[in-house]
């Protein structure tokens, strides 16, 4: 076979797998999105012979799923507000100075990435009952901080560490201070990759379960644990539904990041160019 | 060489080092009101050191730097009324051009009511009327020089440092905003530092060159005494192109001329007050020789006479190489290109040249 007859080869199976990683990424939304608008009382083959709405108005119906929903967004807004202002806080900082093992700390403000979230939940679990915290809200926000914090110090890191050095000597040298120069440049410049932290830590935070499960109790819990509880007693689409939601939620938030700041930017590096 | 002007910047005997490595060592210069001086020399020679030293950016271990008059010590870039045109710019990409502009105007303290008029008179300056809200990201590169020199020459800073202001262009465009850079700059009459590491931006844009290499001056002059009175062998080698001959000097001639005998046997006259003895570099200029061919005369130029056959002859477009292979080496010729090449390849040619022209430099070690 000549080199050319490989090469084409090969590119065809590059094509394949492309294909076939798009369709399993794709297939179990679109079966997701099906389902939740069967006309069926109960679960069964696809295609269903009928739509309805009637998944939805279960959902919403629903105050076990409706109070999880509640918390869910409030521990979202609540945690994303906070990891950003330690992230981007200690992204700036970690940024300006240079010192022995500043990649070292860098790796152990990213290390919940690593650990297992049953690990941390588990070890936050223990560690607060000590503290005698006992509160539901306040341990799921403990918790929601240290997964998300990662996501909000990486993405303001890539953002903050494009910009180049000269911009900020530029401002100093037109007479700007270095307070000003800040707000003027570095700031806005990093904005992006600030807030394209933001979102992936709300969306962290929105579908945690590992972390979450460890520090529920009966009366707080969040989205996801209610569905899984849910499932367990009784299985029907009602949590199909809620995942269509979810991703209309999604959906709706993309939409105005790329009004606001521009997708590719926010999803990519979050550097500007 | 000092100049004669009133000092705008006062530079003397600074030193700035890096851990064991002095990158500027016991530095002088000053710069006259109005004049324009290049620093010169090849990267790592600290000249960006010397210029990140005058913007304020590092601090010196010793010296002193004064700008009008006032110390610069312990003074950071905003209080100091120095003027930045960065390699890459360094246009702010969320900003228009015109916010770009008028930024330093705002934080120089600029009355509001004039900022726009003074943005708008630097444009035209530059010739960028009508770009006020484009972003620099939507400009080629250069544009976005001219908004770069715009924003820096707005706020009327007492001293302008360009950082290697043409080096990110092509060949091309670099000539065309050589000339333009040169015409402003004489328009607005500002005081000057050009760092560079190429010799052209500097002789065309430099009333005076100071040629930098590892922390210290080698030379300060006109661009002229730079290209054809070089005092060390770096600055001979470093600026333009040469052909160059070891050799001993014999005996006096008279009339201030010596004879040398080169490595190789020849006998050249040269102009040196020195006496008999010492080795020596003789550096010719490749403009300075002429070529007689077989076929071909020229009028007397001549203290010094070499054979040799042309191997290569190089159309330049403007001006002819030729490469002419003797019993010294290698011999390059440059001819301005009036009416084709004179001699072909494979010509027995004579190479004549003056003693004047000889630039004799202590020989170096290195």
């Amino acid at each position: 076979m000549t080199g050319r007859a490989l090469d084409n080869g090969f590119r065809l199976i590059g094509l394949l797998m492309m294909g076939l990683i798009i369709c399993f990424l794709i297939i179990p939304i679109v079966v997701t999105a099906i389902m939740a608008f069967d006309a069926r009382a109960y679960l069964g083959p696809l295609p269903p012979p009928a739509f309805s709405f009637r998944w939805f108005k279960q959902f919403l119906s629903d105050d076990y799923f409706l109070k999880g929903l509640g918390t869910s967004i409030q521990l979202a807004c609540v945690s994303v507000t906070v990891s950003l202002c330690v992230g981007v806080a200690t992204a700036f900082a970690v940024d300006r100075v240079s010192f022995a093992g500043k990649e070292a700390l860098i790796s152990l403000f990213l290390s919940p990435l690593i650990v297992p979230p049953v690990v941390t939940g588990f070890a936050l679990l223990l560690f607060l009952s000590h503290l005698g915290l006992i509160d539901g809200f306040a341990r799921l926000l403990c918790g929601h901080i240290i997964i998300t914090v990662p996501y909000t110090i990486r993405a303001t890191l890539a953002g903050v560490s494009g910009i180049d050095r000269s911009l900020t000597e530029a401002a100093l040298i037109l007479g700007a201070t270095e307070r000003r120069a800040f707000w003027d440049v570095t700031f806005p410049l990093a904005r992006t990759g600030i807030v394209s932290g933001g979102i992936f830590a709300f969306a962290v935070s929105m579908d945690d379960v590992s972390v979450s499960i460890m520090l529920t109790d009966a009366k707080t819990y969040t989205l996801p644990i209610a569905l899984i509880s849910s499932m367990r007693a009784n299985f029907d689409l009602s949590i199909a539904a809620a995942s269509v939601m979810l991703m209309l939620l999604t959906l709706a938030l993309i939409f105005i990041l790329e009004k606001s700041v521009g997708l590719n930017r926010a999803i990519g590096q979050g550097v500007f160019r | 060489m000092e100049s004669q002007r009133e000092p705008v910047i006062e530079f003397l005997d600074v030193v700035k080092r890096f851990g064991q490595i002095a990158a500027v060592d016991h530095v002088t210069f000053t710069v006259g009101a109005g004049e324009t001086v290049s620093l010169l020399g090849p990267s790592g020679c600290g000249k960006t050191t010397t210029l990140r030293l005058i913007s304020g950016f590092e601090e010196p271990d010793a010296g002193v730097i004064e700008i009008a008059g006032e110390s610069m010590i312990g003074k950071r870039p905003y209080e100091r009324n120095v003027g930045l045109l960065f390699q890459h710019y360094a246009l702010f990409p969320h900003m228009t051009v015109a916010e770009n502009v008028a930024y330093g105007l705002k934080h120089r303290g600029w009355p509001k009511a004039d900022i726009p008029g003074r943005v708008k008179e630097m444009l035209r300056l530059v010739q960028l009327e009508g770009f006020d809200t484009r972003r620099p990201g939507q400009m080629s590169g250069g544009q976005q020089q001219r908004v770069a020199l715009a924003r820096v020459l707005a706020t009327k800073p007492k001293l302008v440092l360009l950082d290697e202001p043409l080096s990110a262009l092509d060949a091309k465009l670099r000539e065309e905003l050589r000339l333009e850079l040169k015409q402003i700059l004489t328009t607005v009459g500002s005081t000057t530092i050009v760092v560079t590491h190429d010799q052209d931006e500097a002789m065309s844009l430099a009333d005076r060159i100071i040629v930098m290499n590892r922390g210290h001056i080698e030379q300060q002059g006109s661009p002229d005494e730079i290209y054809m009175r070089p005092r060390s062998a770096f600055v001979a080698a470093f600026i333009g192109r040469g052909n160059w001959f070891q050799g001993r000097i014999l005996n006096a001639l008279g009339n201030g001329l010596c004879c040398l005998i080169t490595e190789a046997g020849t006998k050249l006259a040269i102009r040196h007050p020195a006496a008999a003895g010492g080795t020596w570099s003789i550096c010719i200029r490749p403009e300075r020789i002429a070529v007689a061919g077989p076929d071909t005369t020229v009028a007397d130029l001549g203290d010094n006479l070499l054979s040799g056959r042309v191997v290569d002859v190089v159309n330049m477009g403007a001006e002819f190489h030729y490469v002419i292979e003797g019993p010294e080496g290698r011999v390059i010729v440059v001819e301005p290109n009036r009416a084709g090449p004179r001699v072909r390849s494979g010509d027995q040619v004579c190479l004549l040249f003056r003693a004047e022209d000889c630039i004799v430099l202590p020989k170096e070690t290195t």
